[in-house]
């Protein structure tokens, strides 16, 4: 794709990323614009650690749970307003990934999967029984809207705006991240930490960034959900979102920011279109997350760059693995 | 105390036989199995057909828990993981992921979300040991495990069978070398576990409240056994299960019954962040 195209494709998607809530009829559907924008927030930081860097984390909602209690609680029970609850909301987030990666970043594969399994768990677990603090399982109520200058974004109409405007930063930031000498460093761990470290990468650092970075966008997210929701209460944060982020992650193609988008879109609107399953829906999407690891593992990017690429010249193509561990051995340790 | 040190013993060797199911599989393919709960719930539904609809037996039922869940884990191998067996380890996990979300919510289709429960095996709840009143079932569990884990010691170091099985976990290439069929390995290795994931899940059913998402507690503490006895090692993953067990039922009684999961998870992180290798320890780097 040339250069020229490539900056018409972003104009034409940024129009109808402005227009967008005046195309949509009812209230509900404006809803789950802005519910899209907070899952992008969180798929997009997901890209940093599972997309970039290649490692599989499952703590990202524990950083949404993080930021959407500092950012509730500060505003419901202290009185301060949106924007330093969400400071505090992304400054919590970004603070405690970096006091958990510490530890958490030395532990490799499996390790790793489970510490931040367990990371998540744990916030929620909090969450749900540290009562003078979260008020426990009924949860917080009440969170107030945005205001700036006296305007309060208290519509789903206008409380989309701020979210879009999040979702462009945070697309903004990635893309530059994605461009930049910190950006290759984490492919370059992605592909080999031994590799990377032998070429001067400080893979620590590298892999913290990317951790912190995860961190803040779900805390921003988690900031922005308690608006929206005007109430959060533990259940929210339960393992299904990281595996619905998981999952919007890969359908789009890891590593990709049109991806992470693409991704996100779907698999919230998905429960819309297939309304119809009713009871069936939650069967089919898990049998389709193993459909798609088996037929589309690079997910709608993948799909689109055949087409583009053409049959004729698919063969040329070096297939990349995707992002992750690298390709095993069939050694293991131990019996 | 010494009802605490049961409580914990029975629910450690339910965890003890989920963690060595989950081990089996890990070693066969290198992926860490998210369903593995999922299974233990599909064991525990076959147990309910059994005894609650069907009207079958014990014995009968315990045939069809093992029947049904080898026959399940077969199918569960050759559509999660079979196809995927050239791809990078972490598909396999995410499918396993998919295979776990597909099974949870069918049984909630078939089965409804209500948790369901059923009696104690026998008709008599506690038996007379020494000065302890031990409750039935809590003894069937333990009994139970300790037959179960001496038929696989005797499977795995005893027959030829079990010899092939441990040479495909240790080197695959050297076991295909020497005429073993690697492929069929695997598959057995998934029949295995999933078939003691099944009895762990039938024989949980009286004390434990059947319900579509209950694997999910389960494979977490089973994990947790898994990482504190060291990954990898199947005496780890026993004791580790054991360990579990006796753990959450000590930190429920004398800390706080509503952080006892809580203080489970900071046990795990603690041996993650201290001792990675775990109680029997194993080589951790990371495979290149």
């Amino acid at each position: 794709m040339n250069r020229n195209m490539n900056r018409a494709l972003i104009g034409l998607s940024l129009a109808v990323a402005l227009l967008l809530p005046f195309t949509l009829a009812s209230g509900y559907h404006l809803r789950l614009a802005n519910l899209v924008g907070i899952y992008l927030l969180l798929v997009l930081g997901l890209n940093f650690v599972l997309g970039y860097t290649g490692l599989l984390s499952f703590a990202q909602v524990g950083f949404f749970a993080i930021g959407a209690y500092t950012s509730a609680i500060l505003t419901t029970d202290y009185g301060f307003g949106f924007w330093v609850g969400l400071c505090a909301a992304a400054g919590a987030a970004g603070l405690a990934s970096v006091i958990i990666g510490e530890p958490v970043l030395k532990l490799r594969g499996h390790y790793f999967v489970f510490a931040t399994f367990v990371l998540g768990e744990i916030a929620r677990l909090v969450a749900m029984n540290w009562d003078d603090v979260t008020h426990g399982a009924s949860g917080l109520s009440g969170i107030p809207a945005p205001t700036i200058g006296g305007f309060s974004f208290d519509t789903d109409l206008s409380f989309y705006y701020i979210v879009l405007a999040f979702v462009l930063a945070g697309i903004f930031v990635s893309a530059r991240i994605e461009k930049s000498k910190i950006g290759r460093a984490l492919f370059a761990i992605r592909e080999s930490e031994i590799a990377a470290e032998a070429m001067g990468i400080r893979t620590r650092q590298a892999k913290q960034l990317a951790f912190t970075l995860s961190a803040v966008f779900a805390g921003v997210a988690g900031a922005l959900y308690g608006p929206l929701n005007t109430v959060i209460s533990p259940d929210v944060f339960s393992f299904d979102v990281s595996v619905i982020v998981l999952v919007s992650l890969l359908l789009g193609g890891t590593g990709t920011i049109p991806g992470a988008i693409i991704g996100t879109i779907l698999i919230t609107l998905l429960p819309e279109w297939l309304r119809f399953l009713n009871e069936y829906y939650m069967m089919i999407y898990g049998a389709g997350i193993v459909l798609l690891m088996g037929f589309l593992p690079k997910g709608m990017m993948g799909v689109l760059e055949n087409i583009r690429l053409g049959k004729a010249k698919k063969r040329a193509r070096p297939r990349l693995d995707p992002p992750g561990e690298t390709r095993r051995t069939d050694r293991q340790p131990g019996a | 105390m010494e009802q605490l040190i049961f409580n914990g013993l029975t629910m450690g060797c339910i965890y003890a036989l989920i963690a060595f199911g989950f081990i089996l599989i890990y070693n066969a393919v290198g992926a860490v199995n998210f369903a593995q709960g999922d299974l233990v719930m599909v064991g525990s539904y076959l147990g309910i057909l059994g005894i609650s609809y069907w009207g079958l037996g014990l014995l009968s039922t315990m045939l069809l828990v093992i029947v049904g869940s080898a026959a399940y884990g077969y199918v569960f191998q050759r559509l999660a993981y079979y196809p995927l067996r050239d791809k990078p380890t972490i598909t396999v996990v995410i499918s396993c992921l998919g295979a776990g979300i597909f099974m949870k919510n069918g049984m909630q289709v078939i089965a409804g979300p209500e948790p369901l429960t059923m009696r104690g095996f026998f008709e008599q709840e506690t038996i007379q040991l020494a000065t302890l009143q031990v409750p039935t079932q809590s003894a069937v569990i333990i009994v139970l495990t300790i037959l179960l884990f001496a038929i696989q010691y005797w499977f795995f170091f005893g027959t030829a069978l079990g010899r092939r099985l441990r040479a495909t976990a240790n080197d695959k290439y050297a076991a295909r070398l020497t005429g073993i069929r690697v492929r069929r390995m695997i598959a057995l290795a998934f029949v295995i576990s999933c078939l003691l994931a099944g009895i762990a899940g039938f024989i949980l059913v009286p004390i434990f409240l059947a319900s579509p998402s209950m694997g999910f507690g389960l494979v977490v503490k089973a994990w947790i056994g898994v990482v504190i006895g060291g990954f990898g090692s199947v005496p780890g993953a026993i004791v580790g299960g054991l360990i579990v067990g006796l753990l959450e039922t000590f930190a429920a009684s004398y800390i706080s019954s509503a952080y006892k999961d809580v203080i489970t998870m900071l046990v795990l992180l603690a041996v993650l962040f201290l001792r990675p290798q775990g109680i029997f320890s194993e080589a951790i780097q990371e495979k290149v």
